[in-house]
């Protein structure tokens, strides 16, 4: 094609318009862009403060929750008071320590629990002393013991008439005819046995802990459970 | 206007920009890809479309300012490259690089005068005389006043002059 010199503006505006060819977009530039139109799946728009708000809630739940009420079971709860009561006299020994059977009528009177029976130590078990105690809105006795090795041993009994105990902190103990099936509960680093006598709730407890303690620990149960019963003062 | 609407109208744009597109780059995959960037652009920040103002312009305002961003501060990295000092002219009206391979070749000698002129001059002939576009418009895409568009262009068209006489004299 011949180019005049000097052709005109509009001449010039009309050759571009005609002689340059024009690039039509490909079908897989349409093809992409019609994919990039289409709506995104954006999140509605009510999840992101929803999940703000969830996350927000969560971390105040675990900061608070420590300091939040937890359901403890009432013989858990029973099991604590006479755990501290245990800890209280290992670090500072018992406040009215008596010699049985010379104190039993004043203990009596004071705790409102009578003993038919009661195991004062043997071979194995130092019997220490006993005092009358209040735990939880209860009156009740406690019984102190020491074995060979230096470890206290606390027995308390309370009057708590129905004290639920479940199965699953049951633990089956043999020693020859004797059958028993009292519960094992473990707080603060130490091991309470509890059972129930009447309307009594009974409990001994000791930092016997490990497995090793375990077995002793079980054989120091049955001689406190054979040797000592408890009943309501009339 | 609503997000389909916008969308339905911007797909309507499609050609002229990839035309836009392939003489800006003169290389069709990068014309794909200016294109389909330009139209993410668009999608993404169509919110701050105003209504009632000319979505054509709108988009290719995006084209030539995706095209400035990256394409030709890719040509002045890869000029630097050598030593490290820009072998490109002034920054205002250089000349258009060298075809690269893969560029797509010029069949007449408009075609050639035109690939020869400076991206700014090129820019205002494309979207004034072939896309028809008001030079309102123009100014818009380019970001300048009207008069300055207007000097352009006749800049343009004597450059465009001067290059066709030099081919029909070889």
């Amino acid at each position: 094609m011949t180019t005049p010199p000097y052709e005109s503006d509009e001449t010039l505006g009309a050759r571009l318009r005609a002689e340059l060819s024009r690039h039509a977009a490909p079908a897989h530039v349409r093809a992409a862009v019609a994919r990039a139109s289409a709506p995104a799946r954006r999140p509605t728009p009510w999840l992101a403060p929803v999940l703000a708000a969830a996350a927000t809630a969560l971390v105040l739940g675990l900061v608070f929750m420590p300091m939040l009420p937890r359901f403890v079971h009432p013989t858990e709860q029973l099991v604590r008071s006479v755990v501290a009561e245990h800890t209280r006299t290992l670090m500072w020994g018992s406040r009215h320590s008596q010699v049985i059977p010379a104190a039993l009528p004043w203990l009596t009177q004071e705790s409102g629990i009578g003993l038919r029976q009661v195991f004062a130590g043997d071979d194995t078990l130092v019997f220490l002393g006993a005092e009358p105690v209040y735990l939880d809105d209860r009156r009740g006795m406690a019984l102190y013991y020491r074995d060979g090795d230096g470890h206290l041993l606390t027995y308390v009994v309370l009057p708590f008439p129905g004290m639920a105990i479940l199965d699953r902190w049951r633990v089956p103990i043999e020693r020859g005819q004797s059958r028993y099936r009292p519960a094992l509960l473990r707080d603060e680093g130490f091991s309470t046995w509890v059972w129930r006598q009447g309307d009594l709730a009974c409990f001994l407890v000791s930092d016997m802990v490990s497995a090793e303690d375990a077995e002793r620990f079980k054989d120091y149960f049955v001689r406190v459970r054979r040797a000592t019963d408890p009943v309501p003062a009339q | 206007m609503a997000s389909d609407d916008f969308q339905r109208a911007a797909l309507e744009h499609l050609d002229a920009l990839y035309n836009f597109a392939m003489y800006l780059t003169r290389n069709p995959p990068e014309a794909d890809d200016l294109v389909q960037e330009t139209y993410l652009r668009a999608f993404r920040f169509s919110h701050r479309f105003q209504p009632g103002t000319h979505l054509r312009a709108w988009l290719f305002q995006i084209l030539r300012n995706t095209f400035l961003t990256f394409y030709r501060l890719r040509e002045r990295e890869s000029a630097l490259a050598e030593d490290g000092v820009p072998t490109w002219d002034v920054p205002m009206f250089h000349d258009a690089p060298e075809e690269s391979s893969g560029a797509v070749e010029a069949h007449t000698d408009l075609e050639r005068a035109l690939r020869r002129l400076p991206e700014e001059f090129r820019t205002v002939l494309l979207l004034a005389e072939v896309e028809g576009m008001a030079l309102e418009d123009v100014a818009r895409v380019l970001a300048c006043p009207v008069g300055t568009v207007k000097s352009r262009i006749f800049r343009a068209k004597e450059r465009l002059r001067g290059l066709l006489g030099d081919y029909k004299k070889e």
